[in-house]
């Protein structure tokens, strides 16, 4: 009997240990989809720079410096700059199909047209003359009045201009829906076929962040490859210098607003173009007086390239520019101070350069032309390359 | 009845009042003002008038050409303390990593650490000026300036200034 008894406990036993190993299976059964669905969410959460696009390198020089701007939401890779070039050059974008960004921004003029004003879809000429485009990681405000802050924001003004692309943005996204190829670069730049007018505008401003220009002459100067001629270094010392006639000490001073070595500083100043401008410049958007006929210092980086000159492209060639800024400054309110009372002679009325002196500060100007941005065939039109 | 027209004149005159003091109020709106934002307790924005009711002090500095010119207007660390920016006992441990970003409205911007606008550190009296000699500063100048006493460049006395903003310095 007491045999028969523990026999029975045994196998209870037994029964206990097999129910506790079925249960734990049981539950492993269950917890593994449990952990691997936790898992995937968690992965997807964290996964903010997804594996299906490579960082690309944006390179330049150290004396730039690394005040960039990227926003957070649109990091610049390899797919999204690839689609910014494509969407750059697509005429898909306009009302009529026949106006791409490169239109008024053509790489051989650095990004200009050569026009004072553009004409758009319907031939009506712009307000203001096309800007050049170089350097732009370094520009917080853009347009000439610094109306739109980031790429991103400046690239919805054209496309959306009834009289620059058409205001079809809307439609081009459809457009670009029925073609084979956007769907796919989309997906490879943003993780999904899905086209919308935000990741236009943001691919473009990723590309237009690649337009890098520092191989001009005068990187290669800064680098010490390049020997200047006696002409251009005469012209880089009264570029740099302010006229101080008491010490005999001759300028033009123009790094004063155009200094560094980017040749671009962000400022929005009077520089006497009129004494009551048509244009009131930026006074337009901030509404504030002191701001009347003040526009954005331009970049001087391929400035021999990109006549004719200031917003409303008035002068032809740098030659009067030179004039305007020696002779020709219209006092006004707004006007700048750095343009007030500023003469190489004393108690002189204005600048006061001799023509030599003139001639001299343009052959500096033309060495910041820089050839090897002009002929990238980074930046240049993808769909030819595709055509031929 | 001739209370209630009397009355009816009182209330359209007291209509016309209000509209003309709104209409006022958007000229104003575009009248030049100092911002200040960022890391402050209380965002500001002075106008001419609102600098004219803070206590004024005199202050230095070198012009261009090395010569001195005397300004009038307010210590900038009160205009600090009136935005609640941590100054004084709370100025220590990572606040000492603040700075304020002065900008003008042409887009010029320098900085100060906090540190060097305290009169718990520096004896320095920087200003926001808004008179030269008694009178408006001149265009191109004012109406607000940085007067920064005690350098040998002004490139910190900030023109026309529109915005101090203060920061952290995230490394």
């Amino acid at each position: 009997m007491l045999h028969f008894v523990s026999l029975i406990n045994k196998i209870k036993k037994v029964r206990a240990k097999d129910l506790i190993v079925n249960i734990e299976s049981h539950y492993k059964k269950i917890i593994l989809p449990f952990v691997l669905l936790a898992a995937g969410i968690f992965m997807a959460a964290i996964d903010i720079n997804p594996q299906y696009v490579d960082p690309y390198k944006l390179e330049y020089p150290d004396y730039f410096g690394n005040r960039i701007s990227i926003p957070e939401n649109n990091p610049t890779t390899k797919q999204g700059v690839y689609l910014g070039r494509m969407l750059f050059y697509e005429t898909k974008l306009s009302s009529n199909k026949t106006i791409s960004c490169a239109s008024c921004h053509q790489q051989k003029l650095a990004f200009t047209d050569g026009r004072a004003f553009s004409l758009g879809v319907d031939n009506v000429p712009t307000k203001r003359s096309s800007m050049s485009l170089a350097n732009l990681l370094w520009v917080r405000n853009f347009f000439w009045d610094g109306r739109a802050k980031g790429l991103e924001e400046q690239a919805k003004f054209p496309l959306s201009d009834p009289h620059e692309m058409g205001n079809y943005l809307d439609k081009a996204v459809i457009e670009l829906k029925k073609t084979k190829e956007y769907p796919i670069l989309f997906k490879e730049a943003f993780g999904s076929t899905e086209i919308t007018s935000e990741k236009i505008t943001k691919a473009i401003a990723q590309f237009e962040r690649t337009l890098i220009s520092a191989n001009s002459h005068y990187d290669q100067y800064l680098r010490g490859e390049y020997k200047p001629s006696e002409q251009e270094l005469k012209g880089m010392e009264l570029f740099m210098n302010a006229p101080i006639p008491e010490k005999n000490i001759r300028g033009a001073d123009c790094a004063q607003c155009h200094g560094t070595p980017k040749m671009y500083m962000e400022l929005f100043h009077n520089n006497g173009l009129d004494a009551e401008p048509k244009d009131i410049g930026r006074e337009e958007f901030t509404g504030a007086e002191n701001d009347k006929g003040r526009f954005r210092v331009a970049t001087l980086r391929n400035i021999a390239l990109t006549a004719p000159y200031m917003h409303d492209g008035r002068f032809k060639n740098l030659e009067e520019v030179l004039d305007h800024y020696n002779e020709h400054i219209a006092l006004s309110r707004t006007l700048s101070i750095t343009l007030k009372n500023r003469s190489n002679n004393l108690n002189g009325k204005n600048l006061g350069l001799t023509a030599n002196e003139k001639s001299n500060i343009i052959n500096f100007l033309k060495m910041l032309t820089d050839s090897t941005f002009i002929n990238d065939p980074k930046f240049s039109d993808p769909h030819l390359k595709r055509h031929q | 009845m001739k209370k209630h027209f009397l009355s009816l004149i009182l209330a359209t005159s007291l209509f016309f009042v209000g509209i003309s003091n709104d209409l006022l109020a958007q000229n104003s709106s575009k009248e030049p003002v100092v911002k200040v934002e960022g890391e402050v307790l209380k965002t500001l924005s002075l106008s001419l008038s609102d600098l004219a009711k803070m206590p004024h002090v005199q202050a230095t500095m070198k012009n261009r050409e090395g010569k001195l010119q005397e300004y009038s207007g307010v210590p900038i660390i009160e205009i600090l303390k009136q935005a609640g920016v941590t100054l004084g006992k709370e100025l220590k441990g990572e606040n000492l990593t603040k700075y304020m970003l002065v900008r003008g409205s042409d887009g010029y911007e320098v900085i100060f650490s906090l540190a060097e606008l305290d009169p718990a550190f520096t004896n320095r009296v920087i200003i926001l000026a808004d008179k030269k000699d008694g009178k408006p500063l001149e265009d191109g100048v004012g109406p607000f300036r940085l007067v920064v006493p005690e350098e040998n460049r002004p490139a910190r006395s900030v023109l026309e200034v529109s915005h101090l903003i203060i920061k952290f310095a995230k490394e």
